[in-house]
C-alpha cells in the first residue's frame, strides 16, 4: 500500500532526532501558553518564526505544529481545574469541565479531556494522511482562473465564519489584502506604495503584522484589564474514569471527533467553532442532556475530542492547495515562503519529507502530549503563578530580538510598534485581526493568478465563470454569502460565537 | 437612530485608508484587463474596501447603539515606546543595555511592579537573551556599548 509506505517515511522522519527534540520542545511550549492566558498560539507562533529559520523547513514546521495541537491540551487544564480558559477553544470546556472539578471528578474530567483529544488526533491525522494526495491529484489539475476562485472561497469563508459583523470581516481581508500589494510588483519591477523606502520594496514584513497585531496589541490590553487569577485550585484525585464515564464519553469522542475534523477544514473554522459546535449537538442529542450545566462528562469529551480534531485538519487546505484555514496556518505559510518553499498542491511530490513527515509528527506529537500532560498537570498549574506583570516584558523583549534578527534592521522593530498601534485601534472597534492576516497572505497570490487567468483568456472576465472548477467555487462563495444574509442563520452564528 | 459609533469609525477608517490609496495608485499604470499593469489590483482592492466602508459606516447609523471603548493610553504609550526604545538603542547601545531600557519603560505599565523585581527581571532576560539568541542562535548584534 502506498499509503502506508508514506506513512513509513513519514514516522522515520517525524522520529529523527532532530524532529523528535523539537517535536517535543513545540509541544511543552504549547501547553504552556495553553495554560497561560494572555497569550496564545498566534502570537507564539509568530514570536518564535525567526527562531525557525536555522533549522529545516520540515524541522520548523514540525516545531510550529506542536505549539498549535499543543495550545489545544494546555486550554483545557485550566478550563477544567480553574474555570479559566487559556484558549479561545477551551472556552466551552469550563462550562462541564468545571462544573465536574467542582463535583470532585477534576481527575476524571482531565483524563478524558487528553484521552479524547489523542483519539480525535489519531483519527484525524490519519484523514490528513488519507485525503492529502487525493485532494492533491485534484488541485493538480488547476488553472489560474480556478486557483482564484478556490482563494476567494477561502477569503470570503474566513469571513463568514469570523466573529462579529460579516461586512467589517469582509473590509479586514480586504485591507489585508492591500497591504499585501505594498512591494515591488513581481512582473514589471515597479515599486508599489513604498515611499521610496527600501526596506519596503520586499513587501511589508509577515512577522511584523502578525507580531504587532496579536502580539504587541494583546499585551496592551491585557495589561488594561486588571488581574483576575484565583489561586483557588480544585484539587485533582484520582486521575481514572469510572466505568460509567467511560461508556458515557465513547459516543460524544466519536461525534465530536466527526465535527471537529469537517469544521477544521473550512476556512476560518478552526478549534473554537468546533468545540462550539460540538458542545451544541451534545447538549441536543445526548441521552444526559438533562445533567448538562451540572458536569456532564459528554459536555467534556465532545468539545475536546473537537477542538484537537479540527486543530489537525485545518492543516489540509495548507498542504494540498497552500491555502491557510486560519490565523495559525497563515503563519505556517509565511514560515515556509521564508524558507523558500511554495506551499501547494505540488508540496507532497516536491517535499514528501515535510509533508508526512508533518502528518506523523502529529500523531508521535499527540502521543507525547498525553505524556507530559496527565503526570505533569500538578507543574502546569504552577506555571499560572507566575504574574503577568513578569510575563509581559519577556514577551516584549523577545518580540523585538525575534523581529530585529529576521533582517538584521531595526527598521522591522518600527513595523511592528505600528501594527501594534493599529491592532490596538482594530480590536477598539471590534474589527478582526485574523481575516486581515489571511487576506494579507493571500492577497500576492491571488493577483499573480488572476493576471494570468485574464491573459490566458485575453482579457475575457468569464472565463471564470466557464471553468467549471472556477464556477462551482465562485457559486459557493456566493451561496456562503447569501446564507449569511439570512435572519435565522446569523443568529445561531452569533449565539454560537457569542461566548467565544 | 441609533449609532454604532464602532462601526461608523470603523467604515471611515476603511473608506479613508482606500481613497489615499486610489491617490497614491495614480502613479502607477492600469494596464489593461488583458495585460494588467501594477495599478490594476490596487485599483479594485481599494475600490471594494470603499464600497465595503461605506456600506459598514452607513449601517453603523442604525445598528447601534455602541460607544467607543476607552483607550489605555497610559499602557499603550510605554509598550509602544518601550518597543522604540528598543531600536533606538539596539545597534549603537548593544543588546543588554536595551535590554534594560526596554524593560524598564515596558515595567512603567502595570502599577503592581516594585523597582527589585523589575531589576531581577532585566538581569534574569539578560542572561536568557544571551543564551537563547546569542550563544544558541548566533545573531549578529553588539552585546555592549559602542558609542565611540
Amino acid at each position: 500500500m502506498d499509503l502506508f509506505a508514506n506513512l513509513y517515511l513519514g514516522m522515520s522522519v517525524a522520529l529523527s532526532l532532530d524532529n523528535i527534540t523539537f517535536a517535543l520542545l513545540g509541544a511543552f511550549i504549547g501547553t504552556a501558553i495553553g495554560v497561560l492566558p494572555g497569550i496564545g498560539p498566534v502570537a507564539t507562533i509568530s514570536l518564535l518564526l525567526p527562531i525557525t529559520f536555522g533549522m529545516s523547513a520540515t524541522t520548523a514546521i514540525i516545531m510550529l505544529a506542536g505549539i498549535y495541537y499543543g495550545a489545544q491540551y494546555g486550554g483545557s487544564t485550566t478550563s477544567i481545574l480553574l474555570n479559566l480558559p487559556g484558549e479561545v477553544s477551551s472556552v466551552v470546556t469550563t462550562l462541564e469541565g468545571y462544573k465536574m472539578a467542582r463535583k470532585g471528578r477534576a481527575g476524571a474530567a482531565l483524563t478524558i479531556a487528553a484521552l479524547g483529544s489523542f483519539f480525535a488526533g489519531t483519527i484525524s491525522t490519519i484523514l490528513v494522511a488519507a485525503s492529502g494526495p487525493l485532494l492533491t491529484s485534484v488541485a493538480l489539475s488547476f488553472g489560474p482562473a480556478d486557483y482564484f476562485s478556490l482563494m476567494l472561497l477561502g477569503l470570503i469563508i474566513s469571513a463568514v465564519l469570523a466573529q462579529g459583523s460579516i461586512v467589517k470581516a469582509i473590509g479586514m481581508v480586504v485591507l489585508g489584502v492591500a497591504l499585501g500589494l505594498v512591494g515591488t510588483d513581481v512582473q514589471t519591477g515597479q515599486q508599489r506604495f513604498t515611499f521610496g523606502v527600501p526596506e519596503l520594496s520586499d513587501g511589508i514584513g509577515f512577522v511584523a503584522v502578525a507580531m504587532g497585531m496579536f502580539g504587541i496589541a494583546e499585551i496592551i490590553l491585557n495589561l488594561e484589564r486588571p488581574e483576575s487569577r484565583s489561586v483557588l485550585t480544585n484539587k485533582v484525585d484520582s486521575l481514572w474514569l469510572t466505568r460509567e464515564e467511560a461508556m458515557r464519553s465513547i459516543a460524544p469522542v466519536l461525534r465530536g471527533t466527526t465535527i471537529g475534523s469537517v469544521l477544521g477544514i473550512l476556512p476560518g473554522g478552526g478549534a473554537s467553532l468546533a468545540a462550539f459546535g460540538s458542545y451544541m449537538l451534545e447538549s441536543k442529542v445526548s441521552k444526559y442532556r438533562h445533567e448538562f450545566g451540572t458536569g456532564a462528562i459528554e459536555g467534556v469529551a465532545g468539545p475536546e475530542a473537537a477542538n484537537n480534531a479540527a486543530a489537525q485538519t485545518s492543516f489540509i487546505p495548507l498542504l494540498t492547495l497552500g491555502i491557510p484555514a486560519n490565523a495559525v496556518m497563515a503563519l505556517m505559510v509565511g514560515a515556509l515562503i521564508i524558507q523558500g518553499i511554495q506551499p501547494g498542491p505540488r508540496m507532497v511530490e516536491a517535499q514528501p519529507d515535510l509533508f508526512w513527515g508533518l502528518i506523523a509528527s502529529m500523531w508521535v506529537g499527540n502521543l507525547m502530549l498525553l505524556v507530559i500532560n496527565l503526570p505533569l498537570i500538578g507543574m502546569w498549574v504552577k506555571l499560572l503563578e507566575v504574574p503577568y506583570r513578569y510575563l509581559y516584558p519577556a514577551i516584549l523583549i523577545f518580540c523585538a530580538i525575534g523581529v530585529y534578527s529576521l533582517n538584521n534592521n531595526v527598521f522591522d522593530v518600527y513595523l511592528t510598534v505600528a501594527f501594534g498601534l493599529f491592532g490596538y485601534l482594530c480590536s477598539k472597534l471590534k474589527l478582526e485581526g485574523a481575516p486581515l492576516l489571511i487576506g494579507f497572505v493571500l492577497g500576492p497570490m491571488m493577483e499573480e493568478h488572476l493576471r494570468r487567468a485574464m491573459l490566458l483568456s485575453r482579457g475575457d472576465p468569464m472565463v471564470f465563470l466557464q471553468r467549471p472548477i472556477s464556477a462551482t467555487l465562485l457559486g459557493i462563495a456566493a451561496l456562503a454569502l447569501l446564507t449569511m444574509l439570512l435572519p435565522a442563520l446569523r443568529k445561531k452564528k452569533e449565539a454560537a460565537l457569542a461566548e467565544g | 437612530m441609533k449609532i454604532n459609533a464602532k462601526d461608523v469609525a470603523s467604515g471611515a477608517l476603511l473608506i479613508a485608508i482606500a481613497v489615499a490609496g486610489l491617490w497614491l495608485n495614480q502613479d502607477h499604470t492600469l494596464g489593461t484587463a488583458r495585460r494588467m499593469g501594477p495599478g490594476y489590483m490596487p485599483m479594485m482592492t481599494f475600490w471594494l474596501q470603499m464600497g465595503l466602508g461605506a456600506i459598514v459606516l452607513v449601517m453603523g447609523l442604525f445598528n447601534g447603539p455602541d460607544k467607543l471603548d476607552r483607550w489605555a493610553w497610559r499602557e499603550l504609550t510605554l509598550i509602544l515606546a518601550s518597543l522604540c526604545v528598543f531600536a533606538l538603542l539596539l545597534e549603537q547601545g548593544g543588546l543588554f543595555l536595551a535590554i534594560a531600557a526596554t524593560v524598564g519603560v515596558a515595567s512603567l505599565g502595570d502599577r503592581t511592579h516594585k523597582p527589585l523585581g523589575v531589576l531581577g527581571l532585566i538581569i534574569f532576560l539578560m542572561a536568557l537573551c544571551w543564551f537563547v539568541f546569542i550563544r544558541e542562535l548566533d545573531i549578529r548584534v553588539n552585546l555592549w556599548p559602542s558609542f565611540f
